[in-house]
């Protein structure tokens, strides 16, 4: 019922949503990696998380400029309009997803300097796994228009604060029981952190599949606890 | 079960929405979570190194073959192969995607290794304090009975430890193994909660705490599962209850069926957080739920996150006061995982705990309409 009458219009939106996912790949791959590689302490990993993330940046700055150029040619209304609009920053938030994993990797290679710290990199790598999950979930509801799946993702994100938080203290635990793994533990806080970004991407890109399908903001604030949240 | 497969046609290589998928079995189907036989490729798989794969087989005619991991509450690595196939009758290209399970060969390597670790750590203490009594049993204390009473008596109770500790980390490994494989037959919970709850009456009653079981009235639920798993699980959570309840409390057991998994789940409130352990991936499938409820100490906010931890245990209580293994709830979360149910502990300090555990009901559709 909504078959525009100029064919490649409407495939000009799909390729657009469809390079979306593809970068989305993309980035759960660079965060899955730059979790792996901390956890596994792996350098060569590590590294190649670092340089790959160039392609992030050139997928959004290309489904930016795709953006911008239906926009202006083809003037959508309506949820075509959102449509465009909800591609750019999806891409937006995914870019950021992506330099936040390159960090990661950056400091995996400054923390494998040190001895490794057992017990926290299981910590890191459970909620490495937790944050990933929500980012693949919310990716899935982007690329099949779902949008209960996307409410799941917002709702839940006080799980990823909660171990962001046990991990807080986990770490100042340790820095207080022996100084010589601050530094190490000083970057595992940052990976800690950046982690807890990542999952505050998904929910924006949950927001924003919101805003794509029905056209409205999520009325009502999300369930959040507080803690030490800093 | 046969492996997933999938065939994929292209046209062009710049070409992204063209490249979709034309047949998928319900392996594959089940696999990449899709509902269609056929679809934009993108939809059901965003790796790119299958991508990558696909582009091969698609647009170079070569064999390509890697590794994908899926993630989700049970995730699984596949050797991922791509083989261009004969083009079709209007000229799209096609590939063929076969994919091979690897979980379980990894899984059991990753075990063996942990399984090691955790078992030479934890018998350590134990072993340490066994033959530091048989050095004073044969020094000094060689003459003394009533010494030797005495380190008799902890010396049987560090082997009973190391034999507890034993049976439960076999146990656990033994679960771990079997974590991917569905759990075949049907139990029927509330006579299996009952059986478990006056087995553990004695032990209650030895330490004055009264088990309050409240099976749902009107409802008998079969829920898929093994039943000595789901007996292993409310054992283990009951004991805990016990164990953390003060001398002339009760432990309250709960039934429920008929349940969403958010609603079996619970909800949040400002006093008492909650903090799911294990969640089944999203679905419709309707659950039952067990709810286990003490008036212990409970548990602080910042350690709940580490509850299912092997070997974790809440600051301050390493004494040998409380005479777990720290294997328990490790083994009940290993269950739930297996069984695609779910496990939720909601507790705060002084407020006692609720740990919920729920399974999917089996032959759903009924238990919904029961229940409403």
């Amino acid at each position: 019922m909504n078959e525009h009458i100029v064919k490649s219009y409407e495939d000009e939106l799909n390729s657009l949503a469809a390079e979306c996912v593809r970068m989305g790949g993309l980035c759960e791959a660079q965060v899955a990696d730059a979790v792996t590689g901390v956890v596994k302490r792996n350098q060569e990993l590590a590294a190649s998380v670092v340089v790959r993330d160039d392609k992030l940046d050139e997928a959004e700055r290309d489904i930016e400029r795709k953006t911008i150029r239906l926009i202006a040619l083809r003037q959508p209304v309506a949820d075509d309009l959102r449509r465009a609009v909800a591609a750019m920053k999806v891409a937006n938030n995914l870019e950021r997803c992506g330099d936040l994993a390159k960090n990661i990797a950056k400091r995996t290679l400054v923390i494998i300097e040190s001895d490794p710290l057992t017990p926290l990199t299981r910590s890191i790598e459970r909620m490495g796994k937790l944050v990933l999950g929500r980012l693949s979930s919310v990716l899935d509801a982007y690329s099949r228009s779902d949008l209960e799946r996307a409410l799941a993702v917002w709702s839940q994100d006080d799980e990823v604060d909660e171990h962001y938080n046990s991990l807080f203290r986990e770490l100042l635990t340790y820095m207080m029981g022996d100084p010589r793994t601050i530094t190490a533990c000083a970057h595992m806080l940052f990976v800690a952190k950046n982690l807890e970004r990542i999952g505050d991407h998904a929910t924006n890109i949950a927001e924003i599949v919101h805003y794509e399908i029905t056209g409205a903001e999520i009325i009502g604030g999300r369930p959040k606890t507080d803690g030490l949240q800093v | 079960m046969p492996d997933p497969i999938l065939v994929v046609a292209g046209s062009e290589r710049h070409d992204l929405t063209g490249r979709r998928f034309v047949f998928a079995n319900a392996a594959a189907r089940e696999l990449l979570r899709i509902t269609a036989e056929e679809g934009m490729l993108l939809s059901a798989i965003r790796d790119p190194e299958v991508l990558g794969a696909v582009d091969r087989a698609l647009f170079d005619l070569a064999d390509a073959e890697v590794v994908y991991e899926t993630t989700g509450a049970q995730s699984r690595s596949l050797r991922v192969r791509a083989r261009p196939l004969a083009p079709a009758a209007d000229g799209a290209r096609l590939a063929l995607l076969t994919f091979h399970d690897e979980t379980e060969v990894r899984r059991v390597e990753r075990t063996r290794v942990d399984f090691l670790a955790n078992a030479s750590h934890e018998l350590r203490t134990p072993l340490a304090s066994l033959s530091g009594f048989i050095e004073t049993l044969r020094g000094h204390a060689k003459d003394d009975p009533a010494a030797r009473e005495k380190f008799l008596g902890i010396m049987q109770a560090q082997a009973d430890r190391m034999a507890r500790l034993i049976a439960d980390l076999t146990s656990l490994s033994r679960i771990e193994l079997d974590e991917h494989v569905p759990p075949r037959g049907v139990v029927d919970l509330a006579p299996l909660v009952g059986e478990v709850v006056e087995a553990a009456t004695p032990l209650g009653a030895q330490r004055g705490v009264k088990l309050d079981w409240r099976p749902c009235a009107a409802c008998s639920v079969s829920v898929r599962g093994e039943r000595d798993q789901i007996v292993q699980v409310v054992q283990n959570l009951l004991d805990n209850a016990i164990k953390y309840s003060p001398d002339g409390a009760s432990v309250r057991i709960e039934m429920q069926s008929g349940l969403t998994d958010t609603a079996a789940a619970g909800v949040s409130t400002d006093i008492i957080p909650r903090l799911s352990l294990v969640a089944p991936d999203p679905s419709s499938e309707t659950y039952a739920v067990l709810r286990f409820t003490d008036l212990g100490p409970g548990i602080a906010r910042q350690n709940l996150p580490r509850l299912s931890e092997r070997f974790y245990r809440v600051d301050g209580q390493k004494s040998a006061a409380r005479s777990g293994t720290g294997l328990g709830l490790a083994i009940v979360k290993h269950i739930m995982n297996r069984h695609r149910g779910g496990l939720v502990v909601a507790s705060a300090e002084g407020e006692g705990s609720t740990f919920s555990a729920y399974f999917p009901v089996a032959g759903a559709p009924e238990a919904v309409v029961k229940a409403s």
